[in-house]
């Protein structure tokens, strides 16, 4: 029998012709769909390479403009159609696509102009003395870790602000550390479809009162990618 | 696929675009069935925590110090050319190192999961069997 990639879980509805010719389809039962494809027996693993990376989030996020989808974490492997369907009898399954009916994630990155430093220097007058005078590396270190640690204290409070910003508008959030120096903090937002604009107008007014400025960005409307845990019993 | 806000301080974007943008928005999310799903991976949780190490480092201390330094130099006036030199070694050379950084991470793991060197679109049909990754390893039979 062959073994069938999972996608993600879904309504059932039409596939766009554009994901049906490149062998997607849905496994159907009684009101809601796994989205798959059949794997080459011959293959092997799901490898987590660029192409099958960017292939599975093509797959979700266009299934995902129509209508509701629970995404799959990548690399799931059904072992045939059996498999799939009994996974859609779970009862959490149901829940979990009733929560999600009207749902989508936002993902928002802020990430700080090179100006930030500017007004972190002007605390650390004297440490920023000692390295002009004395230029060595252990000098350089010290001023740079107390300059990293005034930015992180700037992340955590620029974070809970805008946070509270958005809260009415949001249903859900998860906090990832964000990757990079001047990067302040890495977001993923629930948020009823209809609210996307309301988020984006509400980013517009602090943008402007945030100083020194925060650049957002803001992707989105994704499918639930952070928000859709499940907890089931361990494998009989 | 991206356009910038009136203010020009925000980046909108419908959905994910790239390696970088699926890396971090798909790739330890999402449903995680374990009774009834084999997951077959390959190090995936090394990868994006390459991603995250790249952060904290002496280097990036270093270059710290020399910015805020650099702002010094700036604010005292002192030393003929410094205006130039700013402007060339300040926000656009922040920018690249910021972005040397976040990519030198990316590189790390390009290597690990064997995407090659190749920049190129999603064209490139010798698919995933010609890009083995070294660190590989079986799923867990169930």
């Amino acid at each position: 029998m062959s073994r069938l990639y999972l996608y993600g879980i879904t309504r059932p509805r039409d596939v766009p012709a554009r994901l049906a010719a490149d062998g997607i389809s849905l496994l159907t039962e009684d009101g809601r769909a796994a989205i798959i494809s059949e794997l080459d027996d011959e293959a092997g693993d799901v490898e987590a390479t660029r192409r099958n990376l960017l292939a599975h989030a093509d797959v979700v996020e266009q299934m995902h403009e129509d209508a509701v989808v629970l995404p799959a974490r990548f690399g799931h492997v059904l072992d045939g159609p059996d498999e799939g369907l009994e996974l859609l009898a779970l009862p959490e399954i149901e829940q979990l696509l009733e929560r999600h009916e009207r749902t989508c994630e936002l993902t928002l990155k802020g990430t700080y102009e090179e100006t930030v430093l500017a007004e972190i220097g002007a605390e650390l007058q004297p440490l920023r003395r000692a390295y002009r005078s004395a230029p060595s590396v252990d000098a350089g270190i010290a001023l740079g870790e107390a300059v990293g640690e005034q930015l992180a204290a700037r992340r955590a409070r620029d974070e809970a602000q805008v946070l509270d910003a958005l809260r009415p508008l949001i249903m859900d959030f998860a906090s990832s550390q964000p990757a990079g120096e001047f990067a302040a903090f890495n977001l993923a937002l629930l948020v009823e479809r209809d609210r996307v604009a309301g988020v984006e107008e509400q980013l517009e007014k602090l943008s402007e009162s945030l100083s020194p400025p925060l650049h957002f960005k803001l992707i989105g409307p994704l499918p639930p990618y952070s928000f859709v845990r499940l907890a089931l019993p361990a494998a009989a | 696929m991206q356009r910038e806000s009136s203010s020009g301080y925000i980046t909108r974007a419908p959905r994910s675009s790239g390696l970088a943008d699926v890396l971090e928005i798909l790739l330890d999310r999402g449903l995680v069935i374990d009774a009834f799903v084999r997951v077959s991976l390959v190090g995936i949780e090394l990868l994006t925590v390459d991603l995250r190490v790249v952060i904290a480092s002496v280097d990036t201390y270093l270059r710290f110090a020399e910015a805020v330094n650099r702002l010094d130099l700036q604010q005292t006036g002192d030393a003929k050319g410094i205006p130039e030199l700013f402007e060339k070694g300040g926000e656009e050379a922040a920018e690249t190192k910021t972005k040397g950084a976040v990519e030198g991470g990316m590189d790390a793991i390009k290597e690990r999961i064997g995407l090659g060197g190749r920049d190129d679109d999603d064209d490139d049909d010798e698919g995933s069997s010609g890009r083995r990754s070294r660190s590989r390893s079986r799923s867990n039979d169930r």
